[in-house]
């Protein structure tokens, strides 16, 4: 007989094409991979890139997110859905880097703290990506989540638990700091 | 109210530059500068989300998915399970007969009545089990045998196909056991009602069941 993790397949009841919220969020509490694979589709390439801004490397962003997934499905079953899936999954991932941070911290005590020097041959891009490591946690979340992956500050502030005014106060933060950064002569 | 350049990173918090602050961009190159870096740190941070080919993410996503999965859909063939639920059987049958043969064995409480020398005649002697007694020992004896059964039939492959002087001493102890057991039984069929060695027959079943699940549990450890 065909499984379906933990059911024979004839009772794994279908995923449509399009699933709604809540189809999607039963389906994966019933543990079905197919609701993990559409949540992998969806939400997988911002999850990366995200996380690639957070760890600085691809192929700890890429253990990263596999890490978190296997954390969403130990955690679907008792997912109770008073948040979107998508933020709790984002929220997962959040965490993830951090412990990753840590562990990676951990590793290297001795490596210098990340500090930001403007240089005028450099393309604004370039400048920008290392200012951001010079900000602080909160600023360069609320930065990554709302300008460089583009959610809204209302799935922000659910991700993070905080007020919507706080996310949008958190971001005018940042982008002070790094204009200031950004325009300060170099050292 | 004048608008002046230290107003700016303040009209900057809302997305909407107020009038004011719109004319003196006009007439002012340093907020007008300023002003546009605020707006390019936007637009570049769009650059800034990375994208990158991950094929072999999600098949590996999956696997190590059906990996943790994989003991929840044979709990039922495992071997601990079998060895924990005879354990727990045993657990809840022996003390539940053994506490009801004690009860059906106690001495009557003392009275006028049971002094004489007839009440003293009719009491049954501590040796010998009373019928309902007797039902309750075989009862716990056939979940003895039924547990020992499964737990004898999850070893023999370990049994059989292992050779370490381990296995060698179980098997000995085993063998030692089925033959004090046999003996024992044989007493038994004879004096069915004797609690010594009906105690003792029971005392070899827990050693039996005790010994498989050394071997059963060496064999999870392995």
């Amino acid at each position: 007989m065909v499984w379906e993790i933990g059911l024979p397949l004839p009772f794994a009841a279908s995923l449509p094409e399009h699933p709604t919220e809540t189809e999607l969020a039963e389906a994966c509490r019933r543990g079905q991979v197919r609701a993990f694979e559409h949540l992998y589709r969806v939400h997988s390439a911002r999850m990366k890139s995200l996380a690639f801004h957070l760890l600085g490397s691809r192929a700890d962003a890429e253990d990263t997110v596999q890490e978190a997934f296997l954390k969403v499905c130990r955690a679907a079953r008792g997912f109770e859905g008073n948040s979107s899936l998508s933020t709790w999954i984002y929220r997962i991932l959040i965490n993830c880097c951090y412990d990753a941070i840590r562990k990676k911290q951990r590793l290297a005590e001795n490596a210098a703290p990340a500090e930001f020097r403007a240089e005028s041959n450099v393309t604004l891009k370039v400048a920008l990506e290392r200012a951001l490591k010079a900000l602080n946690e909160r600023q360069r979340m609320v930065f990554l989540l709302f300008e460089v992956e583009g959610l809204r500050h209302s799935e922000i502030a659910a991700i993070l638990e905080v007020p919507e005014g706080t996310s949008r106060s958190w971001l005018f933060e940042a982008k002070c700091q790094l204009k200031r950064m950004l325009t300060e002569a170099p050292k | 109210m004048k608008f002046e350049c230290g107003d700016l990173e303040r009209a900057l918090a809302n997305s909407d530059l107020f009038p004011e602050a719109r004319e003196h961009l006009k007439s002012c190159a340093v907020c007008r500068r300023e002003y546009r870096l605020w707006s390019e740190i936007s637009s570049v941070a769009r650059e800034l989300h990375e994208e990158w080919d991950t094929p072999a993410l999600w098949p590996s996503i999956r696997q190590a998915i059906e990996a943790e999965r994989k003991p929840e859909r044979i709990w039922w063939k495992q071997r601990k399970t079998w060895a924990a639920a005879a354990a727990l059987v045993i657990a809840i049958v022996v003390p539940v007969g053994l506490w009801r043969h004690s009860v059906a064995t106690a001495p009557p409480a003392r009275t006028p009545a049971a002094t004489t020398p007839t009440a003293t005649r009719q009491t049954p002697t501590p040796d010998f089990l009373t019928e309902q007694a007797l039902r309750e020992v075989e009862k716990s004896e056939a979940a003895y045998r039924q547990s020992i059964a499964k737990l004898s039939q999850l070893a023999a492959p370990k049994l059989s196909t292992q050779s370490s002087p381990e296995v060698a001493n179980e098997k000995e102890r085993l063998a030692l056991l089925d033959s004090a057991i046999a003996e024992t039984r044989a007493s038994v069929a004879s004096n069915r009602f004797n609690i010594r060695l009906q105690t003792a027959l029971a005392d070899l079943y827990r050693q039996k069941q005790e010994t498989l699940r050394d071997v059963l549990s060496h064999d999870a450890k392995n």
